[in-house]
């Protein structure tokens, strides 16, 4: 496994094990997902209505960006009520399910993108931002441009975690996505580093299409006034930048870039513990070669001369 | 972060692997635990199980040459290229894939394996960020320390997890009889039956702790039975005798009856107790399969198992009788009243109400003949009880879930700052969750 999915498994197979005539029984699990996202998947009316709900952390700046129509366009029919402690809810009744295998699929894959969906909205907006920009910014040439335009939108902030955060800043030539990260641990901020060096360095050696990638450890000018940034320039954050340039920002592409960015942060840590799991494998082989020699190298047994227990020895009669 | 988030329960046994959220009352995942790599079955994957691959030269010095020095080739992403339970059975049911599985009568084998097993466990199907959850492991009766310190390396090591606490699976299946209205005390004495797919063991627990020179295992548990329902399909010359309808007869259709000589004589006068089992094919053809005698007889084995092997002939109750009496004398009160069923073997009807009658045959015997011994004594009687419960299935796991949601969890379980202080000897000792002072 390469990439993470973007889908929770869990909701997925539920799903479509019930969309294909399961039988209906009543199902009440709390779930979570990475970055502290809480599903609870419940049939609380009857057994076959389903009924799933999901807690952001950082649900209210998700609203302020746009999640309220990402949403509703994705789910329109489905949305029901938030169930209390909870953000946002869907309810899906076996009863009353598309005809078609086709529209079944689709709908177990939408609702088990549920926080990709929800995670998304500050990406499109900022995306529409840029299309917006990009047309204004042709009607200038460079120099002649008027400040807003040449500086580009707002930096729009995520606390998507306590400690961490995703800037969005979009500009007329480009989209910035920067992602600040902490490491508890020591190893993982060496690994981490290995890390992304390899992404600077694969643009730079294959894939030139890849987005700019830059990783420091003070804040980047972009995020200059932003209030909750640490500008203590602490080796324990990080900041990786991404620059999207228009190639990405395609109507084709904004789908898969916004899945795929979004998982950074879930990718970047599932990487680090693989490898240190695939270092540990290679530790793990090396001791077991070195005991072998060890067990090899037993040391000759030497002649010793045998006493009885009163201090005679034996000797060997020629 | 830690503080807030669900703990994360898995259990991993010797077939399927139970994982999941604590406070929720099934398991979120059940799959094999078996995991598909590229390297062939068996063969040079042994490297660190202790017993390093025969080559005649460490790998290091002819260069990465021997077996198993494949290792050393892995310069890309090869060690990321597997799959894990249900997928990895359908993967190695197709060219280039060989499967392992890392744990072996319920002790981890392979630590490599079990390593990326957790790894896609976390990361693919719970979906977690091991550093915001707490961990509820669990570990056979008799699990050696070193396996423990083994498990803490992995979990705080690799995945940096907030906290660990591993507890043993009879334990946890006697918290999990909490949820029987049988259960007035919440006391963690009594003898747990855990018979899952190939092993059923009879574990005695004191106060939380297990009696492991009194533990007794019986080489009869859910595959046997399988195989004797096959083996009564063919005898009569069934049109289709599959291991899988096998398995779906017995899962579907056996029980436990109070009298084999009485069930008998009542199927031959009712006709009804006959059944008929549909099966389908996947070519779209569908054959009817008569399910008579094996009904009753399946689960019988338990209790007669004479009739199905040859080398093992005590009955299940006598063991738990057996394993009860060699404990020491001041718990046996308390292991013969609580008598905890766990595991899928466990689930046929009727299966707790006969071995409850059974051991309570064998002690009453026992009281009566020192009665007469004694000469005029009287004696105050035993209690025995067999509780069974809705959660048996997955006894250890639900009782996971259930101690990892109390409020106190989190303070039993070892930290990783208190890993990084003392080292991995720390999860030698846990204190003993659910046990006397706690909720």
């Amino acid at each position: 496994m390469l990439l993470l999915d973007y889908q929770n498994v869990l909701i997925e197979s539920l799903l479509r094990e019930r969309f294909q005539g399961g039988a209906p029984t009543s199902i009440d699990q709390v779930v979570s997902d990475f970055d502290g996202v809480t599903f609870h998947i419940s049939t609380p009316e009857s057994k076959t209505k389903i009924l799933v709900s999901i807690h952001v952390k950082c649900y209210a700046e998700l609203v302020q960006y746009g999640a309220q129509a990402v949403l509703e366009r994705e789910y329109g029919p489905y949305i029901v009520a938030p169930e209390s402690g909870y953000d946002f809810s869907v309810q899906v009744d076996l009863e009353n399910l598309p005809e078609d295998q086709e529209g079944k699929e689709d709908l177990v894959r939408r609702i088990s993108l549920l926080k990709r969906n929800a995670m998304a909205a500050p990406f499109e907006q900022a995306f529409d931002e840029f299309l917006h920009l990009q047309e204004e910014a042709s009607k200038y040439t460079s120099e002649s441009a008027p400040q807003g335009v040449k500086e580009g939108g707002e930096v729009c902030a995520i606390h998507y975690r306590e400690e961490e955060a995703i800037y969005i800043k979009a500009s007329y030539d480009r989209v910035t996505v920067i992602f600040s990260t902490v490491f508890r641990e020591e190893t993982d901020r060496i690994f981490g580093k290995v890390f992304l060096q390899e992404f600077v360095d694969a643009r730079r050696r294959a894939i030139q299409n890849a987005p700019q990638v830059m990783f420091r450890n003070d804040p980047p000018l972009e995020l200059q006034g932003i209030p909750g940034v640490d500008t203590s320039g602490s080796a324990d954050i990080g900041y990786i930048t991404f620059v999207l340039f228009p190639r990405h920002l395609t109507k084709q592409r904004r789908e898969e870039v916004i899945s795929h960015i979004q998982t950074f942060r879930d990718y970047f840590h599932y990487h680090i513990k693989a490898s240190k799991a695939y270092i540990h494998s290679r530790m793990r082989k090396r001791t077991a070669d070195f005991l072998q020699v060890l067990r090899r190298a037993r040391p000759e047994a030497e002649e010793k001369e045998r006493k009885t227990a009163s201090g005679r020895t034996f000797k060997v009669q020629s | 972060m830690a503080s807030q988030t669900p703990a994360v329960v898995m259990d991993n046994g010797t077939g399927y692997s139970k994982l999941g959220f604590a406070g929720n009352d099934s398991p979120s995942f059940v799959f094999p635990t078996a995991i598909a790599s590229k390297a062939p079955a068996g063969g040079a994957g042994g490297s660190g199980s202790g017993r390093p691959a025969v080559a005649n030269k460490p790998s290091f010095l002819t260069g990465g040459a021997g077996p198993g020095g494949h290792l050393h080739a892995k310069r890309g992403t090869e060690d990321l290229d597997f799959f894990i339970g249900d997928e990895a059975l359908s993967a190695a049911a197709g060219p280039g894939y060989g499967i392992h599985y890392p744990i072996r009568h319920g002790q981890i084998d392979n630590w490599d394996l079990m390593e990326r097993f957790w790894s896609n466990s976390i990361f693919k199907y719970l979906r977690v960020e091991p550093e915001d959850h707490h961990f509820l492991l669990t570990e056979p009766p008799m699990n050696p320390p070193e396996n423990r310190e083994n498990t803490a390396e992995i979990m705080f090591e690799s995945f940096n997890c907030a906290g660990l606490y591993i507890a043993v699976q009879a334990v946890l299946a006697l918290a999990a009889s909490w949820t029987s209205s049988k259960v007035h005390d919440r006391s963690l004495t009594g003898t747990v039956i855990d018979s899952g797919a190939g092993v059923t063991h009879v574990i005695p627990v004191a106060e939380g702790y297990v009696i492991g020179s009194s533990i007794k295992s019986v080489p009869i548990a859910g595959r046997d039975i399988t195989n004797f329902v096959q083996s009564l399909l063919r005898d009569r010359g069934e049109p289709d005798s599959s291991l899988q309808t096998a398995e779906r007869i017995k899962e579907e259709f056996c029980y436990v009856s109070p009298d084999i000589v009485k069930e008998f004589s009542r199927y031959d006068r009712e006709p009804d107790y006959f059944k008929k089992h549909t099966v389908n094919h996947p070519n779209g053809k569908s054959v009817q399969v008569d399910v008579g005698y094996e009904r009753f007889l399946a689960p019988e084995i338990f209790f007669n198992p004479e009739i199905y092997s040859s080398d093992f002939l005590t009955p299940l109750p006598n063991i738990v009788d057996t394993v009860i009496q060699s404990s020491p004398i001041d718990v046996r009160r308390g292991l013969y009243k609580n008598i905890v069923l766990s595991g899928g073997s466990t689930l046929y009807k009727d299966f707790g109400r006969r071995l409850q009658r059974d051991i309570r045959h064998l002690v009453d015997a026992r009281i009566k003949a020192s009665e007469a011994r004694s000469g005029g004594a009287k004696s105050g009687g035993l209690d025995v009880q067999v509780i069974t419960h809705k959660r048996q299935r997955h006894g250890p796991w639900f009782g996971g879930s259930l101690l990892g949601q109390t409020p106190e969890f989190k303070s039993y379980c070892h930290t990783k700052a208190e890993y990084d202080e003392i080292g991995p000897s720390i999860v030698r000792r846990f204190a003993l969750l659910g046990g006397p002072g706690s909720t």
